[in-house]
């Protein structure tokens, strides 16, 4: 009976208790899906909420509200001041930031996106050209919804691999771990379309350059491996030999499609330090430009050699331009840190070490099934 | 209160059986006069008791309604008056009557009596001749209604419980399959029949449901889902810990595989214990169909169990609490159909699960010709009318319908009940703490499954304790070469089905040429 009265009390509590959860019905919250996030006047913040809600007429609508404030929730709690529904943040598809902000420092972005529980760790990352206002509230023709809109573009060219994957997950990695730098795509209205223009290279949290779209191939290449997408390169029409192609052209344009790459690093240097960078890239061409039989054996080896040369001189002009604005995107000092015993890396040794560093390109390129694409 | 009252029950108990055993050892009195008083006091001068002297020394007695007056008249007065009887053995030997006994007490002739016997009494001997005729009062055998089959035996059990046992016994002809009887119930005496394998179920077992049976102090069992509720492990809980069947053909089987099966006389279902949770969620027809059918079916059927506990409660929880977890494709038209509905998502829930409740309840209730037309009306009308009135969201109605119709795929009724009935509980933790709390509910719900027993063994056999070798037949079904081992929750006598076989006999053959 002790028992039971016992079970009796705690249902009571329970379901009293039960009251106190704070409820977020669906309907009657307005759910941010995007947040640009704007250098404003004293070093301040102006962020670009895109707030969907529901309407009656089974319609949803989506409103943009900008607020300036001192700190991001601080704007956040002003926003939600102008808004019809209490704001939250589950929803949270990406996180812009404009350029003038960016170079003042996104670290603290990432570290209270990281402390809410409710935000995705695949929330998408981008800095805009421009500041992200005029991004976000023009409107465009064709775009019905820009937050999804932005979000799905994002997300496309990272599945194929055509930009560097800037989810929240891996960019608090790069900017927790030492000896790695953020890398994050670039995007701008072009006209009536929102387009990637490029990518954004970090020290630490602070933007300190930028490459074009095309060489974020590269920088992809050199961090991790790959396995989709495409690329068009530019050889040198000098550079192939003469029994390839009689009276070459200045230059041949050809697309190729990394089916496999697998990237190799190598320490053997402990002092200056000096990498050796393997990249072996099994691809296949697409399209070229001047009438090369591939499917000959000799010419393929002839191509494959002018790819590899291009590729490497590509790369070297790419790393060596990080190394310039000391943007370890690659993360060098995390592989140095990883693979050298005791070597207690701090951020700071490892940035004077990074201008001395050396990186000997070695590309193994490879053309396999010239037949058939998609 | 209750102490008390049961207590006085009892003494009276107590009182009554005192005065039987004093009737039982009174013997048959020799004079038909004095008999015929005994036995007509005993049914305290029943209007149905026909007392039928046969000059010069022999009496009938019967109750008019029990025996088969056919054969009365043909197999025992015709042959009763065709020639003087001299003793009762006399008797035995010239009546066509297959089932002839002799009694010497009052008390076993009285009771003979109730079972449909003809007591018939020579003048001057000590005792009394007893014919069974029993009224062949049972209705064919027909097709199993509620666990119906493809393939396999369409055959069902009905009320006749010499009928079931027969049709067992044609299963398993086995002569160590043994018939224990037993008789509950103070008032109803009714007949029970426990059916085991000697040498194959646990001894242990037997004896404890033996005993369990033996112990009841009850006036009556009317049915074996009483019987059940009686004898099984833990009365209080919502799961069953004995599975009820109507199929001869899984008694059959599960006798096979050591376990008990008890029959009660005027029930067409058999009761069948020890029986493990998993088990309630296999049909016989998966041993029927070949092994990977067998198994997508139970998985389609152990996954039909876990949506129709949780959908409707993740509906809930998701939409008043993380909203962060809807996918961003189904954001949108989640939001819209929810945008016209007045209720929290609990309520909205709680309301179209018990519309679906009652639709099910009055289409069990009603004929079945009307019962068809109240599933369509109620389910379309109502559907479609709740939605456009704006009570309920479109994607809660596929929901609860979704979830409806998995709890239906259980083979169990009894277990699909509870199925559906958890649901409940889960829904309004799911309102009040969102995730945490259907969490909490499957805490508990998984903390009580694990203490159950079931004659004994554990309920969450063989996954706790984990035996690996039942896991071959457990939510998958492999081959039969590799399930020949019996379910070690029914702690065989002997463990082996048969011997285990090649997995393909023919190779082997070719091999040894």
């Amino acid at each position: 009976m002790k028992q039971f009265y016992f079970f009796v009390v705690l249902l009571v509590v329970s379901v009293g208790l039960g009251g106190c959860a704070e409820t977020k019905i669906l309907e009657e919250v307005g759910l941010t899906t995007l947040v640009g996030y704007d250098l404003a006047k004293e070093d301040g913040v102006e962020s670009t909420a895109i707030i969907r809600q529901v309407g009656t007429e089974l319609q949803s609508k989506v409103s943009i509200i900008t607020a300036e404030n001192a700190t991001i929730q601080g704007t956040r709690a002003k926003v939600n001041r102008r808004a019809a529904e209490k704001l939250e943040s589950g929803q949270l598809r990406g996180v812009l930031f404009g350029d003038e902000f960016a170079k003042k420092g996104i670290g603290h972005s990432i570290d209270t996106s990281l402390k809410n529980p409710a935000i995705s760790e695949g929330m998408l990352l981008a800095v805009v050209e421009g500041d992200t206002k005029s991004l976000l509230e023009y409107e465009y023709p064709s775009i019905d919804e820009i937050g999804q809109h932005i979000h799905k573009l994002l997300d496309q060219n990272i599945k194929s691999e055509q930009v560097i994957s800037s989810t929240l997950h891996e960019v608090s990695y790069d900017y927790y771990a030492v000896g790695r730098d953020i890398a994050l795509p670039i995007i701008k209205r072009d006209e009536e379309l929102v387009d990637i223009s490029g990518i954004a290279l970090f020290k630490k949290d602070k933007m300190v350059g930028t490459l074009l779209v095309d060489d974020s191939f590269y920088v992809k290449l050199s961090r991790d491996d790959y396995h989709n997408g495409t690329h068009e390169l530019k050889v040198k029409g000098d550079e192939l030999s003469s029994t390839l192609l009689k009276d070459p052209p200045d230059e041949i344009s050809l697309v190729f499609d990394p089916i496999k790459t697998h990237r190799n690093l190598k320490l053997v240097d402990l002092k200056q330090p000096e990498f050796d960078m393997n990249i072996s890239i099994q691809a296949r061409i697409l399209e070229i430009k001047d009438n090369i039989n591939i499917g000959d054996a000799k010419s393929a080896e002839e191509l494959e050699k002018a790819i590899s040369k291009k590729l490497k001189s590509e790369i070297s002009r790419v790393i060596a331009y990080c190394q310039e604005i000391g943007s370890d995107v690659f993360g060098y000092g995390e592989y140095y840190r990883s693979s050298v015993r005791n070597s207690e890396l701090t951020e700071e040794k490892w940035r004077e070490m990074y201008k001395e560093m050396k990186v000997n390109v070695n590309i193994d390129f490879t053309l396999i099934r010239s037949g058939v694409f998609e | 209160m209750f102490k008390r009252k049961s207590k006085s029950s009892s003494n009276e108990n107590q009182a009554s059986m005192d005065s039987e055993d004093a009737g039982e050892a009174v013997s048959v009195p020799t004079v038909g006069a004095d008999f015929i008083r005994m036995v007509s006091d005993a049914v305290h001068h029943t209007a149905d008791l026909v007392v039928k002297p046969i000059p010069p020394n022999l009496t009938l007695i019967y109750i008019d309604n029990l025996v088969d007056t056919v054969t009365l008249n043909k197999h025992i007065l015709e042959e009763l008056l065709e020639q003087p009887i001299e003793s009762p053995e006399n008797i035995v030997s010239i009546l066509s009557v297959p089932q002839v006994k002799f009694a010497q007490k009052n008390r076993e002739s009285v009771e003979a009596m109730m079972d449909g016997c003809v007591l018939i009494h020579v003048e001057g001997y000590a005792q009394v001749v007893l014919a069974l005729i029993p009224t062949p009062e049972s209705r064919q055998v027909s097709a199993p209604e509620n666990e119906s089959q493809v393939i396999g035996a369409q055959i069902a059990f009905n009320e006749s419980l010499s009928r079931n046992v027969s049709l067992i016994r044609r299963y398993i002809k086995n002569p160590s399959l043994c018939k224990e009887d037993l008789e509950v119930g103070k008032q109803s005496k009714t007949s029970i029949a426990m059916l085991y394998i000697k040498d194959v179920a646990s001894d242990q077992m037997v004896t404890t449901l033996r005993q369990r049976i033996a112990d009841l102090q009850i006036d009556s069992v009317l049915d074996s889902s009483i019987l059940e509720q009686l004898i099984d492990d833990n009365s209080l809980s919502i799961f069953p810990q004995m599975l009820l069947t109507e199929r001869p053909d899984k008694v059959s089987a599960e006798i096979l595989n050591g376990k008990i099966a008890v029959i009660v006389d005027g029930s067409a279902l058999a009761i069948i214990s020890p029986h493990s949770f998993i088990e309630f969620f296999q049909s016989q027809e998966d041993q029927n169909l070949r092994w990977q059918t067998a198994t997508f079916l139970r998985l389609l059927r152990f996954g039909a169990v876990v949506l129709s506990v949780f959908l409707t409660p993740l509906y809930v929880a998701a939409l008043t609490f993380h909203y962060e977890v809807i996918p961003q494709t189904l954001l949108v038209p989640l939001s819209e159909s929810r945008a016209l509905v007045p209720f929290p998502p609990l309520l909205e829930a709680l309301l179209i699960e018990l519309i679906i409740e009652l639709l099910r309840e009055a289409g069990v209730r009603l004929p079945t010709k009307v019962g068809q037309t109240i599933g369509i009306v109620g389910g379309i009308v109502i559907g479609t009318a709740a939605v456009q009135a704006g009570i309920t969201s479109n994607i809660l109605i596929i929901i609860v319908a979704l979830g409806a119709l998995s709890s239906f795929t259980t083979p169990s009724y009894m277990m699909g009940n509870v199925i559906r009935i958890i649901r409940f509980p889960l829904i309004l933790l799911a309102g009040l703490w969102g995730f945490y709390g259907i969490m909490l509910g499957f805490c508990f719900i998984l903390v009580h499954l694990l203490r159950q027993t079931s004659l004994g063994s554990p309920y969450m056999a063989p996954f706790y304790p984990p035996r690996l070798i039942d896991w071959r037949d457990s939510i998958v079904r492999l081959p039969l070469p590799f399930t020949f081992k019996r379910p070690t929750n029914t702690r065989p006598e002997d463990e082996d089905k048969y011997k285990p076989e090649p997995v393909n006999p023919e190779k082997n053959e070719q091999k040894v040429k």
